[in-house]
């Protein structure tokens, strides 16, 4: 890889973090600040936003599909944690090129399959909230598994490399 | 099709991350069925549709936010001023603390590194054996998870359709037995320890309290919000998630703004592994639904099994192996579906078994190999992790036996609840 790609991507993993924490920031925000003042209003003014609830559930929605794109770039997704503990380092590469490929693929056919459900969602016309059309709130889908799938794509691709590299030393 | 199912299985115990084999598994299933595998991403919405369920992103981030601030190191001063009078009231003091400080950041992990800090050195000055801190700290850092507002509790409320209050109400007395044998244990091993008691003070007590004015309303107005039925678990999740930010960001300043960013991308990391199991599993645990898996299940254990007293049995070994490989959080995502129609038929109450369920998985952090705590401390304290392994095993003793008397003892979690 030349230097002039390797500093693009580098760009690229730098604006991804920051992009991603940003939405953190924001989704997390908006929650505390729309939960706080339904209460408030529910208290004070025995009242509220009819849609509140809804839009409540969404942002979850949203911060689990963009929390699940950070939790792939920093390798922090639950697993069973066997092979890393007791099998040696050596040795559990090739495992973790296996299983890179194969969450890649996963992630690939889960993105596919959403941004045809999304394509469905735009010819019919479901709304959300107040009238905002449901594919909008729902595009959160292919996005994120098509990035997770891209994350993923990258550590195989590392990882072949990390693997061929050592073998002919 | 059964050579795929091995080989999901085996992508598994690689390491793969288990959001992306349950979703190996639903497209497996639903082609197998003929269904259109766009209807996998309708299901994934379905976490829209959950109530309650922004209480686990809020609780979280609260938790974080508590844990990077000084709020452990008042807790413990706290506890100090109120119990190290006691003879061994170290020991208790760390018992307390961290089931205190595990309930309020939901059991994620974080109270060995956050309180074990502080509780090993100053364990280890009062003259208690090296191997019993280790243990015990070990141990605490997972010990309060049957306390309110704990995230597994929320998260099998959620799972199992039963009340969340309820399960808040049921996990009280067996969490207080689990502290309670943890620190006649711990009285017992500190008999010898010759150290003079330290008087209590009343200004040392003023001073912590004093000390620690901000983050003494939180108990009161999260668990008695909660308790009361004023505060949706939702709701009091929210004003303890903007309680907390105002206090440590802007009156206390003790985690600066700059830093704010990286404290609610540490926890939503958390929140996004457990979220992300939780929307495929809807997927899977559909499928399996309808294929008829949990009747099958159900007509397999009927055959073999025919009293209560039994099925607990199976149902506790069950839980420890399970404990031992999966963590908390996807085992009662997984698992949870499966189980509630077999112990309805056994006449489980699904609150006992949630109170069950979550006592033995707490054993699960502790039980080799990869227990999460014995790792978290292994590589906190810098000792390996056999040694870990050794020094922790009374403690899971103890607790083992507690889950034993809750398991067969369902007034014991069910008392609190009725009425």
């Amino acid at each position: 890889m030349s230097a002039r790609q390797s500093g693009l991507l580098q760009r690229l993993e730098r604006w991804g973090t920051a992009a991603e924490n940003a939405s953190l920031v924001v989704l997390l925000g908006a929650m505390m600040i729309l939960a706080v003042g339904q209460i408030v209003m529910r208290i004070f003014f025995s009242t509220g936003v009819v849609w509140g609830d809804e839009l409540l559930k969404l942002l979850v929605l949203w911060m689990a599909m963009i929390a699940s794109i950070a939790a792939s770039r920093s390798d922090r997704h639950l697993r069973i944690d066997i092979i890393s503990h007791f099998v040696p380092k050596k040795y559990a590469r090739l495992p973790r090129l296996l299983v890179d490929a194969f969450a890649a693929s996963i992630c690939g056919v889960l993105a596919w399959q959403s941004w045809r459900f999304i394509q469905l969602s735009i010819e019919s016309e479901y709304t959300v909230l107040v009238g905002v059309p449901s594919w909008i709130a729902h595009s959160i889908l292919p996005f994120a598994f098509a990035l997770m799938c891209y994350r993923f794509f990258l550590d195989f691709v590392a990882g072949s490399v990390n693997f061929f590299k050592v073998d002919t030393q | 099709m059964m050579i795929l199912s091995v080989a999901l299985l085996i992508l598994a115990i690689f390491g793969a991350p288990l959001f992306v084999v349950i979703a190996g598994s639903a497209m497996l299933g639903y082609y197998k069925e003929g269904i259109d595998l766009m209807a996998i991403s309708i299901e994934i919405l379905g976490i829209a549709n959950m109530p309650f369920l922004s209480a686990i992103p809020l609780f979280t981030f609260a938790g974080y936010l508590l844990s990077e601030s000084n709020a452990p190191k008042r807790l413990v001063r706290l506890t100090g001023a109120l119990l190290s009078w006691m003879p061994g009231g170290l020991a208790l003091v760390a018992l307390a603390a961290c089931a205190f400080f595990t309930a309020f950041t939901g059991a994620s992990g974080v109270t060995i590194i956050a309180l074990g800090a502080i509780l090993y050195p100053a364990l280890k000055q009062d003259g208690y054996p090296d191997n019993f801190n280790l243990g015990l700290v070990t141990t605490s850092g997972s010990l309060g998870l049957l306390f309110a507002p704990s995230l597994p509790l929320i998260l099998y409320g959620v799972i199992a359709e039963v009340s969340i209050d309820s399960l808040f109400r049921a996990g009280i007395l067996p969490g207080l037995l689990m502290l309670l044998m943890l620190s006649g244990y711990s009285l017992w091993v500190s008999r010898g320890n010759e150290k003079p008691l330290t008087p209590f003070e009343f200004k040392e007590l003023g001073g912590a309290l004093r000390e620690s004015m901000w983050e003494l309303p939180l108990p009161i107005v999260v668990l008695g919000g909660i308790y009361s039925g004023f505060f949706a678990v939702s709701e009091a999740a929210a004003v303890t998630a903007l309680y907390v930010l105002i206090v440590e960001v802007i009156i206390l300043r003790e985690i600066s703004l700059q830093d704010l960013p990286r404290v609610m991308r540490d926890s939503m990391l958390l929140v996004g592994s457990i979220l992300i199991i939780l929307a495929v599993s809807l997927a899977s645990t559909n499928y399996m639904i309808d294929a008829g898996v949990p009747q099958a299940l159900l007509g397999f254990v009927a055959e073999h099994v025919t009293s209560q007293a039994t099925f607990l049995v199976l149902l506790l070994l069950f839980l420890l192996a399970l404990g031992a490989i999966l963590d908390i959080f996807s085992a009662i995502v997984l698992i949870v579906p499966l189980i509630l129609p077999i112990a309805a038929q056994y006449n489980v109450d699904p609150i006992h078994l949630g109170i069950v369920f979550l006592a033995a998985m707490q054993l699960g952090y502790l039980t080799p190999p990869v227990g999460l705590n014995l790792f978290i401390a292994s590589y906190r304290f810098d000792k390996p992790i056999m040694e870990v392994y050794s020094a922790t095993f009374p403690f899971l003793l103890m607790l083992m036996l507690s889950v034993i008397i809750i398991t067969y003892w369902p007034s014991l979690s069910l008392w609190l609840v009725a009425d």
